[in-house]
């Protein structure tokens, strides 16, 4: 134990290469550093990623790494070496997506902490799936929770998405 | 509903762009821990920080011995420590602080300092506080408050009542669970003060609060404290502000503080568990005629709200009907448990979820349809209210009931099924608004022309993701007749706006009317006088509206160049404070506008497993006109899912004094796959020359549901549930009880027989 505390106190950082929103960057990280913390509190600080229980299980902190859908705090930085990551600021770059237009439209949001953790889920959903059902979308948002909407304009603006990218 | 402006913080929230205060950064900025208890209830033998000095890194260490004003806090009553000294009454309570380098620094230098106990027995429960030798929590002992209400005689009453249901009603202990944990930056200015970035629901407030801790003058402290990523009353209270604000005066650097979800769950405050105990009679036609109602409330070990809670659950006790005899007592106990205090509803969804049940086994036991039994003891649109107080007359009650008896009617819900029930429930409730008679409750607001153009409107107001800001915007431009490019919102930053009380007790959209409706002929004449001297034109033709002043259909000035050709000390500022309406009969605490909500909730239970799925959840809102459609569909439709949690999952479980679950993976919140059908009615009118414009939403969406859900479970199964969360295993040995061999018929794939 006393072991570990040596190395979160003293452990050297370490350079990590890896496309962040489409761009190669080379990020320091600690040893101890999960994504979450890499992607917050490096360089460019991208603090559109939450963190909120910080176990993986609210999605506040969900990004895509190699397209698919992670919580970010369960990943250590190290682990993602090479790896293509986005997160909400690579969603939209220029114009908004459809589908963060639908979350605006259909009040797909409150306080909007789970907001961008949500967008990614619901990416990564789409992605996987240009239609899904209602059952699907229950089941991929399941893992992201929203403590203000009720999930109803959540709903909405997935269905209304759906709807504009097929337009 | 028509009013679907999109809200002025959508594109920053979607986009991920919005900073929170927790997001913030500040260059040499420190991060900081606090340590907190490791017992319940403990004197303090001492503490020692001689270990943490040597580690590399460490800033500054701070206990009780640092705190140079009030060591203490409490919106009402200062009682919680900042830095306990002599004893620790909860889990949560704050023995000392660390300002370290980096954050793995600070954890462990937290678990460096060495403080030595002596325990002390638990007070887990308000019944062993109660109890004639309980230890004692404060020097006057384990009750912290006690409210009382009588109207009439209900021994009386009970003499001439046909039918009598007495029950005891359990409802828990409740998480905010906001997604944001508190936190954020404290920041050391030049001239000696501190900018305090961290959320709160009322800045002015943590200000005052402040300073009183560090004895620093009020204008010395700057708080900014919007936007928030939730806080359903969680953050009213002061929470870790004093202890970033301590360390950044000590090391005068920025220090940030924000807390895991293990601290926050640990620190904050949560609702009030309560025991409800009820007598309630009628006459066999079906009036109410004595309601006895017995509140014991653990309030944990400090006051905060603790108080106005209790009052706010007595005055509700007989919600929206007309009892002929009432009679309420309330207590509110200390405990070593979790500090409870404010939460959305604010004891009105404890009292409804008993209140609701005893009109439904009431209306049983007279075998009258429990909407019909609602309706005769209902109040009428000019009744007193609650406490015998005058009110502002109301249809409320009536509509609300009208609009779920007649989606019931609509709904079919038996099912041929082996092994689900379907059930369906209504409940309502009546929730006042505002702090109540003879509370500080102060409001205002300001409009200006500012120096780049823009009219700018400014409250005291917080952003929590209510939708303040949308609501701000959409009765700004309504009542300017401008548009939304025309205006900027200055709120949450107590050295820009002006004095509006707490954003709290569903006071926003209310007080933001009532002050643009003070504000806006003064403003718009000031506005016109300025353009008639520059134009030349006559003022009594000139008109506000998109991007400058109109003499007719043509715009003679925008506002961009009638701001520059003013001379720069001519500034057009209108403010105005006043206070929230209350009723001119001096009753402590009453209140004056009430809201209204009918729920209807439809369930399937499952036999085989107990659990309760909610398939529909109907609300019908009285809260006057709707000012922004999403704002007011996401407060209901969100308050209605908080409230389903509270019904059949949620409840901080505490042991000893100890919390059982320690983040989202055992307290459960719901998610997507747990929310039903969501819909909302929202019934707008109000009587004629009603005057007092839209009613905040933020609470009574969450108030009668749980009543709802456990009655569409007694629909189904014909068992009344007396404790929210409903446990599965009520429910199956209900099943066991009832049908006695059920299982074993399931096994043999043969048909179930109904129960109903």
């Amino acid at each position: 134990m006393e072991r570990i505390r040596e190395r979160a106190t003293n452990c050297k950082p370490q350079m990590i290469s890896i496309i962040l929103n489409g761009k190669s960057v080379s990020v320091q990280a600690n040893e101890t550093d999960r994504l979450t913390d890499v992607i917050r509190n490096g360089e460019p600080s991208l603090t559109g990623t939450k963190l909120s229980c910080g176990i993986g299980r609210c999605g506040a902190c969900s990004v895509l790494v190699n397209g698919e859908l992670v919580n970010s705090c369960l990943v250590m930085a190290y682990q993602v070496e090479g790896a293509s990551v986005t997160t909400i600021e690579g969603v939209g770059e220029g114009s908004l997506d459809p589908i963060q237009v639908a979350f605006m439209e259909e009040g797909g949001f409150q306080c909007g902490y789970c907001t961008p953790g949500m967008v990614i889920a619901v990416k990564a959903l789409l992605s996987e799936n240009a239609e899904p059902s209602d059952e699907q979308i229950v089941e991929g948002l399941s893992g992201n929770i929203c403590r203000c909407t009720g999930y109803e304009g959540i709903k909405r603006a997935v269905r209304a998405a759906i709807k504009k990218r097929n337009e | 509903m028509s009013k679907s402006r999109k809200r002025p913080d959508g594109n920053a929230k979607v986009t991920g762009e919005l900073k929170y205060l927790t997001d913030r950064t500040f260059p040499k900025m420190l991060y900081a821990k606090v340590l907190r208890s490791a017992y319940p209830h403990a004197r303090i033998r001492s503490i020692s920080t001689e270990r943490t000095k040597e580690l590399p890194g460490v800033e500054a260490i701070i206990t009780h011995q640092d705190v140079p004003g009030v060591n203490g806090f409490g919106i009402i009553t200062p009682d919680q420590p900042v830095f306990c000294d002599d004893k620790v009454r909860f889990i949560g309570d704050a023995i000392a602080a660390v300002a370290a380098t980096s954050i793995e620094v600070a954890e462990e230098a937290i678990k460096r300092i060495d403080v030595t106990y002596d325990v002390l027995p638990v007070l887990d429960d308000p019944e062993k506080s109660l109890a004639e030798d309980a230890p004692k929590l404060r020097e006057d002992g384990n009750v912290l408050y006690k409210k009382n209400f009588t109207k009439g005689d209900v021994n009386e009453g009970f003499k001439r009542c046909e039918a009598i249901v007495e029950e005891t009603y359990h409802v828990p202990r409740q998480m905010h669970a906001y997604m944001e944990t508190e936190g954020g930056v404290v920041v050391p200015e030049a001239d000696g003060g501190i900018t305090v970035y961290m959320g709160t629901q009322h800045g002015f407030k943590d200000q005052f609060q402040l300073s009183r801790i560090l004895d620093l003058p009020k204008e010395s402290i700057r708080i900014v404290s919007s936007p928030m990523g939730g806080s359903f009353g969680g953050k009213d209270e002061l929470n870790v502000q004093p202890y970033a604000a301590l360390l950044a005066l000590k090391t005068n650097k920025p220090v940030k503080l924000h807390q895991t979800r293990a601290e926050s769950v640990i620190s904050s405050i949560k609702r009030h568990p309560m025991t409800i105990t009820i007598k309630t009679g009628a006459d066999k036609t079906g009036n109410v005629i004595a309601h006895d109602v017995q509140i014991v409330a653990d309030t944990g070990p400090y006051a905060t709200l603790g108080p106005a809670i209790l009052d706010f659950a007595v005055e509700h006790s007989a919600g929206p009907y007309r009892f002929e005899h009432v009679a309420v007592n309330g207590t509110s106990v200390l405990t070593n448990n979790a500090v409870s205090g404010e939460f959305r509803g604010f004891g009105g969804n404890q009292i409804t979820f008993a209140l609701e049940n005893q009109m439904d086994r009431l209306a049983e036991q007279l075998e009258q349809c429990p909407t019909a039994f609602r309706k005769l003891n209902l109040r009428g649109e000019q009744d007193l209210g609650p406490l015998e107080q005058r009110i502002v007359p109301t249809t409320g009650a009536s509509d609300v009931l009208k609009n779920v008896e007649q989606l019931k009617k609509q709904i079919e819900t038996r099912k041929d099924h082996p092994f689900l029930r379907t059930g369906v429930g209504i409940a309502m409730a009546m929730h006042g608004g505002g702090l109540g008679f003879g509370r500080l409750d102060g409001a205002g607001g300001r409009l200006s022309l500012s120096d780049d153009g823009k009219i700018d409107v400014s409250f005291g107001f917080e952003e929590v993701g209510q939708g303040i800001v949308a609501v701000i915007e959409e009765l700004t431009t309504e009542a300017l007749q401008c548009d939304e490019n025309d205006i900027t919102i200055t709120i949450g930053d107590t050295n820009r706006v002006p004095h509006s009380g707490s954003t709290t007790a569903s006071r926003g959209t209310s007080m933001v009317w009532h002050a643009l409706e003070r504000m806006k002929q003064e403003f718009k004449e000031k506005l016109c006088e300025k353009a008639a001297t520059l134009t030349g034109e006559p003022k009594d033709e000139l008109r506000l509206g998109t991007g400058g002043i109109y003499k007719g259909e043509v715009q003679v000035l925008t506002y961009r160049s009638l701001r520059k050709q003013l001379h720069h000390d001519d500034q057009v500022v209108v403010e105005t404070s006043f206070d929230f309406p209350t009723t001119p009969d001096e009753v402590d605490g009453g209140h004056y506008l009430y809201t209204f909500a009918g729920v209807l909730a439809a369930v399937e239970v499952d036999l085989l497993t107990g659990q309760v799925n909610v398939t529909h959840l109907h609300q019908a809102i009285s809260a006057g006109e709707v000012i922004n459609e999403l704002g007011y569909k996401g407060q209901i439709e969100g308050g209605g899912v908080m409230s389903l949690g509270y019904s059949i999952m949620e409840d901080v479980v505490m042991e000893k004094g100890h919390y059982t679950k320690p983040n989202f993976d055992t307290y459960m919140l719901p998610t997507i796959s747990d929310v039903p059908r969501l819909t909302v009615d929202a019934i707008e009118k109000l009587p004629d020359g009603d005057g007092h414009g839209p009613r905040g939403v933020g609470e009574i969406g969450t108030v009668a549901v749980a009543p709802a859900i456990t009655k569409a479970i007694h629909d189904a199964l014909g068992i009344w549930i007396n404790k929210i969360p409903v446990d599965p295993s009520i429910i199956l040995q209900a099943v066991e009880k009832e049908g006695g061999t059920w299982w074993n018929e399931f096994e043999n794939e043969q048909p179930i027989a109904s129960h109903k």
